[in-house]
């Protein structure tokens, strides 16, 4: 029942809740550009090493250098190709697990030690072991990125699972409904939400593991870059690339955030 | 005239690790078709157990329940479940979630689906048809919740406190939209309450159980149908005396 008909107050009160908007955007967009600019003129004057710290315009030139020598998107797709390929094996396997056991109680006991374990341990930890299992090439740095994302997304999809009303799986039972029914009618459409967190989180671990696993071994990507960068002491290089990630992690959350939206749109 | 459900000597033991509870004792009775029956009786005293076994979710340690005379020992459509809170999906459309019992049990016939259509309409919720259950009220989400439940054509149907989660003005309004569409649609009724004034008001014949272990304690005959409506029946003359009784029986 949409209402047409508004009074002056309420037009008032949404003209209120506009300008609040537009003020804080322009907030928001006021404090980078005030940290780019102080950062650009401490530079130009010296007071900090643009050597070490570099500065604004020095990361730009090096991104377009980057970005003229075909070297950017090279990298970065490389890269968020790496991010992606865990991110979806991470997340759908993990889901995968967790129905698994929901499924089975008796799984569930069994194996409840070992992924709190898992889940605890740092997965950094396993470099070396999945350096030496999978070799040196992207197969290693993906396998990173799934590790660190499917524990997450296994605890994370379970809880969800597991707090399903019980009074609601009684009222399935009730019309006779079977465990698979209980599951697509009920245990999981309850969960899209859960879903739509773990996928969020699972942005950041992805990414992570990516960037931790182009660290020790790789011939390319952004994390090799920014390495190579440290090494040599190109600090503009190093920073360009965090820049750029920063900027693809922001637009896959955003996607994902937008896709939860389309799920969920019983909740507007 | 032969009982659609009967509680025959049903006795229920629940056991946990430490411990075991007796809730249910020895219970008889009968349920004839057409006739509202409510079980009262003291909070804790097995209630709710005493749904969950005519159900089907639950079977008793000792006794038999029959449903038409045969014995319950799974769940069956031939019972329907009202519970207190109305567990309407909130990603299901109302007229979806009116649908949810026929596409679990596989029957979305024409026939099925059009007698849904004629629920939905009779009882003034088709312009909400398309509505997500948040944007319903409380009163309005419970009447959703008894035509899912009458969607599947049950012979019994069980109501476990559908109302108390309602306020009361709310509830009192239920209670005859309720009551008159269990009247007019001939379903056999069973309702489960801690509220005097609702057993009375609302059905034939209230069960009254004792503390737990529960037995029944008496079988209380309300002769109230000469009133059409629960609202009605709260204004005779009798109504006063009978809470009185009842109340000192079950406190």
């Amino acid at each position: 029942m949409k209402n047409t008909l508004f009074s002056p107050m309420h037009k008032r009160y949404v003209k209120k809740l506009k300008r609040n908007k537009i003020v804080i955007t322009c907030a928001q967009i006021g404090v980078l550009v005030v940290f780019l600019c102080l950062w650009e003129l401490l530079a130009q004057v010296g007071f900090i090493d643009a050597f070490l710290m570099s500065s604004p315009t020095r990361i730009w030139r090096t991104l377009a250098d980057l970005y003229l020598n075909g070297q950017l998107f090279y990298h970065v797709w490389v890269s968020l190709f790496e991010t992606l390929l865990g991110f979806l094996i991470g997340t759908v396997g993990g889901t995968a697990i967790a129905v698994v056991l929901w499924w089975s109680k008796p799984l569930r006991d069994v194996l409840q030690p070992y992924i709190v374990v898992l889940n605890s341990l740092p997965k950094i930890a396993l470099g070396p072991i999945i350096i030496v299992w999978a070799g040196t090439g992207q197969k290693a740095i993906v396998t990173m990125a799934v590790l660190i994302s499917i524990i997450v997304t296994i605890i994370t999809m379970l809880g969800g699972f597991l707090q399903t009303s019980p009074e609601k799986i009684l009222l399935l039972e009730s019309m006779n409904a079977n465990k698979m029914q209980i599951f697509f009618k009920l245990v999981f459409p309850a969960n899209l939400s859960t879903l739509a967190s773990c996928l969020k989180i699972n942005v950041g671990m992805a990414w992570i593991g990516s960037i931790m696993g182009e660290y020790p071994v790789s011939k390319a990507g952004l994390g090799y870059l920014i390495v190579y960068g440290g090494q040599v002491f190109k600090m503009d290089l190093v920073m360009a690339c965090t820049i750029v990630l920063c900027l693809l992690a922001g637009v896959m959350y955003f996607l994902v955030a937008l896709l939860e939206k389309f799920f969920v749109k019983w909740k507007s | 005239m032969k009982p659609v459900l009967t509680f025959d000597k049903v006795s229920m033991t629940y056991y946990t690790k430490a411990n075991e509870t007796q809730a249910l004792k020895d219970l008889s009775f009968d349920l004839f078709k057409g006739e509202f029956m409510s079980v009262l009786g003291p909070s804790g005293c097995g209630k709710t157990t005493l749904l969950s076994l005519a159900s089907g979710t639950l079977k008793p340690t000792q006794g038999q329940i029959l449903l038409d005379g045969k014995q319950v020992t799974k769940t069956s459509t031939d019972v329907g479940y009202m519970l207190q809170r109305d567990h309407l999906f909130e990603w299901r459309t109302i007229y979806k979630n009116v649908l949810l019992g026929l596409e679990i049990q596989k029957k979305m016939t024409d026939e099925n689906v059009k007698h849904c259509e004629r629920l939905i309409e009779e009882y003034g919720l088709k312009e909400f048809k398309n509505h997500y259950p948040m944007q319903l009220s409380g009163g309005m989400r419970q009447r959703v919740a008894l035509i899912r439940t009458l969607a599947l054509k049950p012979k019994v149907l069980l109501l476990d406190e559908p109302f108390s989660a309602l306020d009361f003005q709310t509830r009192l309004h239920l209670c005859d939209d309720v009551h008159a569409i269990i009247k007019k649609e001939g379903i056999t009724a069973l309702l489960v309450t801690h509220d005097i004034s609702e057993a009375i008001s609302m059905s034939d014949r209230i069960a009254i159980l004792s503390p737990r272990p529960a037995k029944l304690h008496r079988m209380h005959e309300t002769n109230l149908s000469h009133h059409p409506t629960p609202l009605q029946r709260r204004e005779d003359p009798t109504f006063a005396p009978q809470f009185e009784r009842l109340w000192k029986e079950v406190s």
